[in-house]
């Protein structure tokens, strides 16, 4: 019983931290507008919050330029467990158009495991959106996604 | 000797029944819950939003409770552990001494809106310790941050909590309370010291106008910065059940707290009435304390601190000279 109710909190109140890799910040303002009143988050209790400690879910935009590679590890690690990662963005989920680029690592999930993918060059507010709340779904039914 | 025995085993139960359930710890937490609640819903509705479902600040507390256990290597455990402790117990503490369900609270004595007002202050302190041990730079300026202005929004608060106070003349809730009823006019005359009061428990609090401690866009958290888990889980309670304490901290002072009491014939009914009296009267303070937030934007530190020194303090030194007056003149 005390494990189902951790569970449901866990899916009421997923508070997100934002980073941007190396994003063109086209997927960063389609992220901002996400969290716009006409949408509203917090119906589903999403916060978006500024400090990584506080954070459940990474929403991470852009392929990882070499400078921002060792950042995204640290700020993923001081996020305590448990954690997800959400990537946002063409760019993000591969490397887009920038794969093979001389300061370009890759997608995110060449640096740390990413729980969701959200498509698009950018995606649209409510994609990203209806993303995060499949990502939720997925919790509710236990496992990894 | 029996029946004796029999009447303290009760009083004892219904000591505990005060002190764990009604309107003791329990319900205090439940109550700082709904008032979170409250908070984010009419702030949302403001905005035209829909704002959060019902139990989220509890799903908030839950999943909190349930996250990692993380202490910062340049941290100081026992202090980062320590400080929100400090925080909450000072508020339970306080909220005892509140009169709720009759005049008197659960032990009413002469000086007890002094001890309430220095229990109220020591959650600040908290605050300040928790983010200078946190070994965060964004931690220690935002705790020092909440430090530099304990003295502008204190003052005003202590000065104009004293008013009714001086116009009764005892540092007693409970007379403050049934002497306020059995004279209406005190709640003209000290008008201006509830809008004062009101004011400086928002800054109090670290709400809008005055969340400079906390300002999202300049130090990320502030004093908080590195909480997580239970830790920030019990610190955001802390701060909910302030807000529970502050504003019926007010009610009480200001607008005569559980009166006018009915007397019923079985006692029991009449506390229930009186503790109704008391939460409407408690939110409708915490209503004008969310008004207050959702119609202004933050200000600089620097015109906070010359808010406060150039309006607020001059403005609790002419309430106290009314009350001085009326009471020179005689009383009411």
């Amino acid at each position: 019983m005390f494990k189902g109710l951790v569970k449901w909190a866990r899916i009421k109140s997923p508070w997100i931290l934002h980073m941007n890799c190396g994003s063109c910040n086209g997927c960063d303002i389609e992220i901002l507008a996400a969290l716009i009143p006409r949408l509203d988050a917090e119906r589903f209790g999403v916060l978006l919050k500024g400090s990584p400690r506080h954070a459940d879910v990474l929403v991470c935009t852009g392929p990882v330029t070499k400078q921002m590679k060792e950042r995204l590890k640290r700020v993923y690690d001081q996020m305590p467990e448990p954690k997800f990662v959400v990537v946002v963005g063409q760019c993000g989920s591969s490397g887009g158009i920038y794969q093979g680029a001389y300061g370009v690592e890759g997608g995110i999930d060449k640096v740390i495991p990413v729980n969701a993918y959200i498509p698009g060059c950018p995606p649209r507010p409510d994609a990203i959106a209806d993303g995060l709340i499949k990502l939720l779904a997925s919790i509710a039914k236990g496992g990894n996604p | 000797m029996v029946c004796r025995k029999g009447v303290e085993s009760i009083d004892i139960l219904l000591t505990l029944l005060y002190l764990f359930i009604f309107p003791g710890f329990i319900f205090l937490f439940a109550f700082s819950l709904f008032t979170e609640y409250l908070d984010r819903k009419i702030y949302a509705r403001m905005q035209r939003r829909v704002g959060p479902p019902f139990l989220q600040p509890f799903a908030d507390l839950v999943k909190l409770s349930a996250k990692e256990d993380v202490v910062p290597e340049n941290a100081e455990r026992f202090m980062f552990t320590a400080a929100p402790i400090i925080g909450l117990a000072a508020i339970f503490a306080a909220f005892l001494y509140l009169p709720i369900v009759s005049s008197t609270g659960l032990h009413s004595f002469n000086g007890d809106l002094i001890v309430v007002l220095y229990l109220l202050t020591i959650p600040t302190l908290a605050m300040f310790l928790g983010g200078w041990y946190s070994g965060n730079v964004f931690g220690q300026k935002g705790g020092m941050r909440v430090a530099s202005l304990l003295f502008s929004y204190e003052i005003p608060f202590f000065l104009t909590l004293l008013t009714p106070a001086l116009i009764e003349g005892s540092w007693k809730m409970a007379d403050i309370v049934t002497f306020e009823i059995t004279h209406p006019l005190v709640f003209i005359i000290s008008f201006l010291g509830f809008v004062i009061g009101l004011i400086a428990l928002q800054g109090k609090l670290e709400r809008l106008p005055f969340d400079i401690p906390e300002a999202e866009t300049e130090i990320v958290a502030g004093p908080l910065v590195e909480y997580s888990g239970r830790r920030l889980a019990l610190f955001r309670l802390a701060r909910d059940a302030e807000m529970v304490v502050g504003a019926g901290l007010l009610a009480v002072v200001f607008l005569a707290g559980p009166e006018p009491i009915v007397h019923l014939e079985p006692v029991y009914l009449s506390w229930i009435v009186g503790a109704l009296v008391f939460l409407a009267k408690t939110l409708f303070v915490i209503f004008l304390l969310i008004l207050i937030k959702s119609a202004v934007a933050r200000i600089r530190t620097d015109q906070m601190i010359s808010f406060a020194y150039k309006w607020l303090i001059p403005l609790t030194l002419v309430q106290i000279f009314i009350a001085i007056i009326v009471r020179f003149l005689g009383g009411i």
